[in-house]
């Protein structure tokens, strides 16, 4: 009990100081100096205003994604399309802004409302072949990432292209989310984005509806004999996993993309998978994760410029974080390791 | 007769907790020994130190007069001891021959010898009258020859000790003897066994020497033949077992649900109904007999809503049934104590308080708002009231359900089914692998609930239990009712013969 949540915090926490050591290893066999080069990621990352707001900028996609992936897997929905239901919700909000004829802050709230409903809509589909058909649903969503991701390619080089460059007009000015302070990049997505981490929480442990989805999610044999709809939790945890993921999307087109250009959301969506199975499924761990992912991007590029470290390192530190949270908690399966922690924690108990 | 293992001064701490306290115990190459002792009276626990689960606190293990470190459970296998789990540790989905060989670490390579394996497990499967299909598939066979499996997987792999933890819990009575017999062979061929078990008749047939563990200390060692079910009863418990015998009543009053001629799946003989016609009154117990498998799941999942009948009609406190899921059952107070507790009855990850309020969380008691606010600390003195009141053993309500033992857990299912004062209540197998504290207890609580007022339908593969609770008994068999008799004074042998189809 106690157990198993102090090691849901020192898994992810060990996970991560073992990956910067090897990140160093691996800086250090580079020839460059590790301790000058996480202090220019430090720099990179807090050392100024306009870099602290980065941070924050590039958190906001993927609170949402990880976010998605959480509220999933909780119900027992192995929702792997976060990717292509944030750009349902992208598409949704773009085409909305650019074709409505109006521009203005209701227009971005239709955009945004929009967006949502994509998404929704992106993870209903997966679901819908689930429910009543028992398709893997981890197939089928990756399935939909692709077709998301071709159809906004139509969408940049022929529906809604601008010129000669394939990308779509920018969002009209008047349109796009309002920046919290004029001077940083910062839009009110990251608050939409810190609330609704909030309140998945509270839905998830503080409601009634939120104990039925993970009881769902656990055993929904013992669920169904205990009378809870199990089809309908399901549906109802790819459909809000799916909308959640697309009022991302449209937050992050309206407020600090704008316009749709090949290559854009990639990633996102398995990032966020990573990082909320770091944050052990829980919501407002996975906001701080994906912050933590997001500090690591942005102080990157100034560690390359200031020691030539090149950002790849980065990349292998952030997917070492990954290897490690996941073995970490398959590791407890071993008979071996579940004793020896097991003892730890008695001699503990027992002091 | 030659010792084969001995267990010194065993002591097993958990926290200030003692799991087992000085625990002596030992075994004789070639003997059947048994260990009994109620839910919690530290015999798992003892198992779990001899394969190398836990390690002892304090105290020694002897192989063969050898002192052992058993530090893994794949040291207890190349040690020569085998344990067969009252859960099987089997792979579905694989068959005979894959089961066995699966995890065999005595031979080293790339490449299985399927031949030579196959020919050892044959030789040691016609050995030991053990008769299994080495092709079928593990979901293909009855519980009896998964069982079978599991003991000869442990041959295999060499084992000398053999654990039995509970074989006989899912057993028909069939399968039963058939276990008997090859213990006795097992016995024959220099094997010695670890029996573990809480039923007194089979602990006197099959055990050459017993052992009682009370609250983690052993209590006595016995010679089988220079005892009787009363004094094992009376050094297990503790106390003097009063033979109990419930008051058998005929209720008049209304039937709660009536099945009229309902077919489910009517062509398979042992997982489907054909043309059952039953009903069960207001304030009396209606006890379903017959061996396993012969459509006692389905008939449960048609009562309680959670299947649908193919035909016939289904009638509930008056109203014809049509489409329903359980959520309308349970609408319609009814509950359902179901025949596999950690599937069905409960969600293992989460905590013994939510368990306990799974079906009762949009209760106005527990919550605010219409079900968006959970009134917490509600939730926690429901769930300790419910705690003293069902006498559930636990750490706390924060400990994960499927760390208590099964009499727990089924405590746990029991509070929260007739917490809900059900009209009709659906126990199915409800004391299966409980001691005799716990069925005791479980029994008490059904008789209660039908004398207030409750129908009771009781579905139990243990036919003492049956004729010991029913007002009236139907036998099931290969789907269909073969009779019905009165709960007073029931003619034993023509149920019997009932239900062997007769």
């Amino acid at each position: 009990m106690q157990k198993t949540k102090t090691l849901n915090v020192l898994i992810p926490v060990l996970s991560i100081l073992l990956a910067f050591f090897i990140g160093m290893l691996i800086i250090l066999a580079l020839g460059k100096n590790p301790i000058e080069a996480i202090g220019y990621l430090m720099k990179g990352a807090f050392g100024s205003k306009t870099n602290l707001a980065n941070t924050v900028v590039r958190s906001m996609p993927l609170i949402f994604t990880g976010l998605c992936t959480c509220f999933a897997y909780r119900c027992g929905v192995f929702n792997l399309g976060g990717e292509g239901q944030f750009l349902a919700g992208a598409m949704a909000a773009i085409t909305v802004s650019l074709l409505i004829g109006h521009e203005g802050w209701w227009v971005s709230i239709v955009a945004v409302l929009a967006g949502t409903v994509a998404g929704g809509i992106w993870g209903l589909l997966p679901g819908i072949l689930k429910t009543w058909r028992g398709i893997n649903e981890m197939i089928t969503t990756i399935m939909f990432n692709y077709v998301a991701t071709l159809f906004m390619g139509y969408l940049y080089t022929t529906a809604l292209r601008e010129g000669s460059v394939p990308q779509t007009a920018p969002v009209p000015d008047a349109t796009k989310i309002g920046r919290i302070f004029p001077d940083l990049r910062i839009t009110w997505g990251i608050v939409i984005a810190i609330v609704l981490g909030i309140a998945i929480w509270y839905f998830l442990f503080y409601t009634s509806k939120g104990f039925q989805l993970r009881a769902v999610g656990f055993n929904p044999v013992a669920s169904s004999y205990n009378g809870l709809s199990v089809k309908k939790y399901m549906l109802t945890a790819f459909i809000v996993s799916g909308a959640i993921a697309g009022l991302g999307g449209a937050a992050d087109v309206l407020g600090t993309q704008f316009r749709l250009i090949s290559g854009y959301g990639g990633g996102y969506g398995f990032d966020g998978v990573a990082l909320a199975l770091i944050a052990q499924l829980h919501p407002l761990a996975t906001v701080a994760v994906a912050y933590f992912f997001a500090v690591l991007r942005v102080g990157s590029t100034t560690m390359q410029v200031g020691t030539g470290v090149p950002t790849s390192v980065i990349d292998i530190i952030q997917a070492l974080v990954i290897i490690f949270a996941v073995a970490g908690s398959s590791m407890m399966y071993l008979p071996k390791v579940r004793k020896f922690v097991t003892n730890l924690f008695e001699r503990k108990e027992a002091k | 007769m030659s010792e084969i293992l001995r267990m010194e001064h065993i002591s097993k701490q958990f926290g200030d907790f003692y799991a087992n306290k000085d625990i002596n115990f030992d075994v004789q190459q070639g003997e059947v020994h048994t260990l009994l002792g109620e839910n919690g009276a530290g015999k798992s626990t003892l198992m779990n130190v001899l394969i190398g689960l836990y390690q002892p606190t304090e105290g020694s293990i002897y192989l063969r007069g050898k002192k052992v470190e058993i530090d893994s459970p794949a040291e207890a296998v190349r040690l020569g001891i085998g344990m067969v789990h009252q859960h099987f540790m089997l792979v579905e989905a694989m068959t005979v021959f894959q089961n066995i060989i699966l995890g065999d670490r005595r031979y080293k390579g790339i490449f299985i010898d399927h031949a030579a394996r196959r020919k050892e497990i044959l030789e040691l499967s016609w050995r030991y009258g053990l008769n299994i299909d080495l092709e079928a598939k593990i979901t293909d066979i009855s519980v009896g020859a998964q069982q079978r499996v599991e003991i000869l997987k442990a041959l295999y792999r060499g084992a000398e000790l053999l654990i039995l933890d509970e074989p006989t819990a899912a057993l028909t009575d069939i399968e039963v003897e058939g276990l008997y017999s090859v213990i006795d062979k097992l016995k024959s061929e220099g094997k010695s066994i670890v029996f573990i078990s809480h039923k007194m008749r089979e602990v006197l047939h099959v055990s050459d020497r017993v052992t009682i563990l009370r609250a983690g200390k052993t209590i006595k060692t016995l010679l089988a033949s220079e005892t009787d079910g009363k004094e094992l009863a009376n050094l297990m418990i503790g106390r003097d077992l009063v033979e109990c015998e419930y008051e058998k009543k005929e209720s008049e009053q209304e039937p709660v649900i009536e099945l009229r001629n309902v077919d489910y799946n009517k062509t398979s003989k042992h997982n489907g109904l054909n043309g059952v016609s039953l009903m069960v009154r207001k304030g009396e117990i209606l006890g379903i007999a017959g061996v396993d498998g012969n459509g006692q799941s389905q008939l449960s999942q048609i009562v309680t809503g959670v299947t649908m009948a193919e035909a016939g009609e289904v009638v509930l406190k008056g109203c014809k049934v049509n489409h329903v899921t359980a959520a309308d059952f349970i609408e319609k107070n009814v509950s359902h104590i179901p025949e596999d507790r950690n599937r069905m009855g409960l969600v293992g990850n989460m905590t013994v308080e939510e368990n306990l309020l799974l079906k009762s969380t949009q209760d106005c008691a527990f919550c605010d708002l219409n079900g968006w606010h959970l009134k917490k600390k509600a939730m926690r003195t429901y769930s300790e009231s419910m705690r003293v009141k069902y006498d559930i053993r636990c750490q706390g309500m924060d400990q994960e359900i499927r760390s208590l033992s099964g009499g727990n857990q089924q405590k746990v299912i029991l509070a929260r089914e007739l917490e809900a004062k059900p009209d009709l209540l659906v126990a199915v197998h409800p004391t299966r692998g409980l001691d005799i504290g716990a069925t005791r207890y479980v029994r008490d609580n059904m008789i209660a609930a039908r004398d207030a007022g409750c129908a009771v339908l009781l579905i139990s593969a243990d036919f003492d239990e049956v004729l010991q609770l029913s007002d009236r008994i139907i036998v099931m068999f290969e789907g269909k009712v073969m009779g019905e008799y009165s709960g007073k004074n029931p003619p034993i042998s023509t149920i019997s013969l009932a239900m062997a189809g007769k």
